[in-house]
């Protein structure tokens, strides 16, 4: 198996065995998705329709800001960085790595809402699974370089915290996905735009690829990758 | 034919500079060590020659490829010693398994996470992924700190197997015994730069020739000017003396207390450690 290989599935072990992280991708959101999902589909039944996408952009956004950054701090800010220099192992593969193992791990844990929500709580399936899942493919990456730049930039695990909760409660409370984000305020509602939350969730409740709702994703996740790789760039160069 | 060419390398943190316009070689095969109190600049010549760290002027040419033992490496908590190796090892190309050789013992504790590792197997673990890829220079920070007594004579064991095999290793290290034992030569280095720089055998032989005297006696001798001594001061009841002529002054004292018709009660010779001298040279108080 090439090096590269063989990091990203060291690191989804490693994320498997760490307890924020497990707690972050799975634990969590599933409780909370069982615990929300029986509310929300005895009281507001029409929720049913759209429970698959606000639980999993509710746990995609948990695992992406609150977990997928940790192991990020845990290399860059600690003498890890300087083991893997000497190791020869690039800086970059690091990301890479953590990259593709929390995409792995958000995606089962939104394909285990789906077919709970389905099968459980009776929730209504996407009409266009392909459709459905390209969008949350994408809404997945997106939150992953939101988390990639907070743990890149954050000097310690307690200002990731704080940072990390700066990004996550907002999406969450302005996404739409708790309550319409037409209910909010339109200033609120301006911030709330900011956020993937809010874009994943349009372009998961949309049954077709819809740029309009699509674009802000790539924007997000273009704005990521250029932050991600001159933050590298400074590591390098420290 | 030179492991390692360091010219006039200088290094500042802020306003400190903590190397100062310093040169060295170190031979291809030989066993160097630096030297010096905590804080004199140690870790930041071997990241400075790593590439781990950048200096503000001079040069420096390494002829072969390098292992590095860091002096406070770490790994993710989670990661198990086999997974270590071998993710290191794929990335350096390098089959995973030949460093598990029988001194370092790492196949006792391969399914243990770094984590729970105590710190001697986390030394032998760094210096297990150190030799990863068969590298011509070694360096080795600390490379023993934290090790039991029976995991240190095998670490010795396989560092000189290593020099044997032609491999140049370059230390930093606290231990005089482990310095003495294992290095050519050795350089102690003080506020920037070297203090001393020479063969290991070259301090000891100094060290023959520095003896003190203690001499528990009824009347001050060192009331006179002593032709073959000079006295120190004085240690509980006993008069102190630091000479390098042994004999000449024991019966210079020995004489001069007859003399005196002062009663010798006790006389004690003590030789300068290894220890001491490294601290006189780093801090010249001698």
């Amino acid at each position: 198996m090439n090096a590269l290989l063989f990091g990203i599935w060291i690191q989804w072990k490693l994320d498997l065995r760490n307890r924020n992280n497990l707690l972050t991708y799975y634990a969590v959101p599933l409780l909370f998705f069982l615990f929300m999902g029986g509310i929300f589909s005895s009281i507001l039944p029409d929720s049913k329709a759209t429970l698959i996408q606000s639980m999993v952009v509710f746990g995609v956004s948990m695992g992406a800001f609150l977990g997928t950054p940790a192991p990020l701090v845990d290399v860059f800010t600690t003498e890890i960085k300087k083991a893997y220099i000497i190791g020869g192992i690039p800086l970059w593969s690091v990301v890479v790595n953590n990259t593709l193992s929390a995409f792995i791990h958000l995606s089962l844990m939104a394909l285990i809402i789906l077919l709970g929500a389905a099968f459980i709580f009776g929730a209504t399936l996407p009409e266009n699974p392909s459709t459905f899942f390209a969008a949350q493919s994408l809404f997945i990456l997106a939150s992953i370089g939101v988390g990639t730049v907070l743990g890149l930039y954050s000097p310690d695990h307690t200002k990731l915290t704080l940072l990390s909760q700066m990004v996550f409660l907002p999406s969450i409370m302005l996404g739409g996905i708790m309550f319409p984000a037409s209910l909010l305020p339109s200033a609120l509602q301006t911030v709330g735009n900011v956020f993937p939350a809010t874009w994943g969730f349009i372009a998961t409740t949309t049954n077709s690829l819809d740029f309009n709702g699509l674009y802000p994703l790539l924007i997000c996740l273009f704005l990521s990758a250029i932050t991600v790789a001159i933050r590298l760039y400074q590591h390098s160069r420290a | 034919m030179f492991a390692i060419n360091v010219e006039s390398l200088s290094k500042r943190y802020s306003d400190d500079w903590v190397i100062k316009d310093l040169s060295f070689e170190i031979e291809r095969g030989e066993i160097f060590a630096l030297l010096g109190v905590n804080g004199a600049g140690k870790t930041t010549i071997l990241e400075c020659i790593e590439g781990l760290r950048s200096y503000e002027t001079g040069h420096i040419a390494i002829n072969g490829t390098i292992g590095v033992q860091l002096q406070s490496s770490t790994l993710p908590p989670h990661i198990t010693v086999t997974e270590a190796i071998t993710l290191f090892s794929k990335w350096r190309k390098s089959p995973p398994d030949i460093h598990d050789t029988a001194s370092l013992d790492l196949s006792s504790f391969r399914k243990k996470q770094y984590a729970s590792l105590s710190v001697g197997q986390k030394r032998k673990l760094h210096l297990a992924l150190s030799l990863i890829g068969d590298p011509d220079i070694l360096f080795l920070d600390e490379p023993t700190a934290g090790i039991d007594v029976e995991g240190r004579i095998a670490l010795h064991r396989e560092i000189r197997k290593l020099r044997d095999s032609g491999k140049t290793i370059v230390m930093a290290s606290h231990d005089m015994a482990e310095v003495e034992s294992l290095c050519d030569r050795i350089a102690i280095l003080r506020e920037g730069h070297f203090a001393f720089m020479g063969a290991a055998n070259d301090l000891t032989t100094e060290l023959q020739q520095d003896k003190k005297i203690f001499i528990k006696a009824n009347v001050d001798l060192h009331q006179l000017p002593c032709l073959h001594c000079r006295y120190i001061a004085n240690f509980q009841d006993y008069q102190v003396f630091q000479t390098s002529h042994l004999s000449d002054a024991l019966l210079e004292l020995l004489d001069r207390a007859q003399k005196a018709h002062s009663l010798v009660l006790d006389v004690r010779i003590e030789h300068a450690s290894l220890e001491q001298r490294f601290i006189d040279v780093s801090r010249d108080t001698h």
